[in-house]
């Protein structure tokens, strides 16, 4: 049974603003979801499949140009080459 | 002008060839179809104007030359919006163009827009678009599938002879099989997932939508391939999956039917009896048929909802208002602006979905989800590769009953979620899947199954399905009225 209290936490851990009667809605989709997706419990103690491994691949680091003014012009706000967000910390 | 509107890709080069018709006249036929019918399909966020489209591609030759397709709005394409079906990407432009898409510009191929999707891509009736639902062109009351519903969309109503839409848990191959149209979905690592804006990384595949099996072997043929800009590939060269299709069965061809997925609960019986025509049409061109059980498919959905969501919650971390899309300006610090962008953002499949991501992934519950899903997935690979020990394909359903209504599930999100049940096992062990039309309800409406193989087995699959579609003319069905 996930608590509402649960539910804001993840909110908080995933940086989304919810409201109170958007945790009490999610509460309920995350329990249906969660209670079905509980079952692979029941097999996965009897798994004994060896983990793949995984290769790289690797290329040179050359340097591509790269136009920094096609990204700029899509920031929300700008000041010059800088992105501008609001303060970090507010002063009390 | 010579064009039908249900056109396939391999005709239309025949008539470029014998220039009976120039890549102008086709694309013209093309955007003049969208005028007329996507008002209500609505699979398109965008179509394009001509003159761009002609201008960004190779317009000497190519394997494509001359041939428009819808790409889904995932998929970046350089100085168009990729929105991704979000309102938190609105007015992002794409610098640059996907691997895929930069290949199929270099063969000519002309990128007509950008097509609908489920928002990011999370969704199996493309109903969780933030701009416009996508109609099946079957019954407009019906949803395509999802989440590549606008791509398939377009091909299904003649819009367009091809598309591209992405695969996660399903979303081409279920919507294709919706709408009576050849869904591939490539191997893991077949296709260059550079420029697709990543949901699940580890699931994630650009698929293809056609007319036929032949058009599909076409479009592979041009995006597949190794690409230094995405290590997670496998390193195989660019072919030709056109060369081999004979249109004959490969001879002692060993078919595994797949029986606790065709006799799953709540199955349409419609389905069941179509799919077993298909069987008997392997049976009569000399395959032989074996009865295969995969126990593990039972486990897949759950196995699936948990990586796929936990892969998404740190892929959309990225989206933060900061330095492109959506930004709350009201926001007076930082971390509020990170919050309030994400909730004016994402829609409200798209906050479930991550929430879910990063609760499996949490301290106290990794253990019990994520860890666990990531032992059912060697589990289910293990168990198919299995299988292809004695069979060389397998065969099963794509979906469970044919096109629902709109809503249909909006009070039971769970079972829109299981939509994805018989597809998403094969975007857990990586391997490659083709849905074929195969049978129409008594309602008139598309019923699909799969071919499914294993690794880098697309040219087997194409090999099996382009002599299906030799032998049978569901995919010569279309709907009323285009």
């Amino acid at each position: 049974m996930i608590t509402k209290e649960e539910v804001a936490k993840i909110a908080r851990l995933s940086n989304i603003e919810l409201s109170q009667s958007e945790i009490i809605h999610a509460q309920k989709h995350l329990e249906a979801v969660l209670q079905y997706a509980a079952r692979v419990q029941d097999i996965a103690k009897d798994v004994d499949v060896a983990i793949l491994k995984n290769s790289n691949i690797e290329r040179d680091d050359e340097i591509i140009p790269c136009d920094p003014q096609t990204i700029l012009a899509q920031a929300p706000e700008r000041e010059g080459d800088f992105f501008v967000v609001p303060v970090i910390i507010e002063n009390n | 002008m010579n064009i039908h509107p249900f056109i396939t890709i391999r005709e239309l080069e025949e008539k470029l060839a014998k220039k009976e018709i120039t890549r102008e006249e086709i694309l013209e036929f093309y955007l003049r179809r969208f005028e007329a019918f996507d008002g209500e399909i609505k699979s398109a966020l965008e179509v394009f104007d001509k003159e761009s489209i002609l201008q960004k591609s190779n317009s000497k030759s190519g394997t494509l030359f001359g041939i428009p397709g819808i790409i889904k709005d995932n998929i970046c394409q350089q100085d168009r919006v990729t929105s991704c079906a979000s309102k938190i990407l609105e007015n992002f432009v794409s610098t640059y163009d996907a691997t895929a898409i930069a290949r199929l510009k270099d063969a000519g191929a002309l990128m007509i827009g950008r097509a609908n999707c489920d928002e990011f891509a999370m969704g199996s009736s493309t109903e969780t678009s933030a701009y416009q639902k996508t109609h099946n062109p079957w019954d407009l009351s019906r949803v395509p599938g999802g989440s590549s519903g606008g791509s398939i969309a377009a091909v299904a109503a003649g819009l367009v002879p091809w598309s591209l839409g992405s695969e996660t848990g399903g979303s081409v191959n279920q919507p294709a099989a919706l709408c009576g149209i050849v869904g591939l979905k490539p191997t893991y690592g077949l296709v260059s997932r550079y420029g697709l804006v990543a949901y699940g990384s580890s699931l994630d595949q650009i698929g293809i939508a056609t007319r036929t099996v032949w058009d599909s072997a076409r479009v592979l043929s041009v995006i597949a391939g190794k690409d230094d800009k995405d290590a997670s590939m496998k390193q195989v060269e660019p072919k030709d999956y056109t060369k081999n299709l004979t249109g004959t069965l490969p001879k002692n061809l060993r078919i595994g039917v797949v029986t606790n997925a065709l006799h799953a609960e709540g199955i349409d019986p419609e389905i069941v009896s179509a799919i077993e025509g298909a069987i008997a049409v392997f049976e009569k061109n000399g395959a032989s048929i074996k009865h295969i059980s995969l126990p593990s498919l039972d486990y897949a959905a759950a196995t699936y909802f948990i990586l796929s969501r936990a892969e998404a919650a740190s892929n959309l971390a990225r989206f933060d208002g900061v330095r492109y899309g959506l930004r709350n300006k009201k926001a007076t610090t930082l971390g509020k602006m990170y919050a309030e962008s994400r909730h004016d953002g994402f829609g409200e499949e798209v906050r479930m979905r991550i929430l879910v991501g990063n609760y499996v992934l949490s301290a106290g519950h990794a253990g019990q989800f994520y860890n666990n899903a990531k032992k059912v997935q060697r589990l289910i690979r293990h168990e198919f590769m299995q299988a292809f020990a004695d069979v060389d394909v397998l065969v099963m359903p794509v979906h469970p009953a044919p096109a629902f209504k709109f809503g249909a599930f909006a009070d039971n999100k769970l079972q829109l979620d299981l939509q994805d049940y018989f597809t998403c096992a094969m975007n857990l062990a990586g391997i490659t899947a083709m849905a074929l039309p195969c049978g129409l309800s008594k309602e008139n409406l598309p019923i699909g199954f799969q071919i499914v193989g294993p690794d880098l087995s697309e040219e087997l699959l194409f090999q099996v399905g382009h002599a299906y579609q030799q032998e049978t003319d569901w995919h010569k069905k279309t709907p009323k009225g285009y």
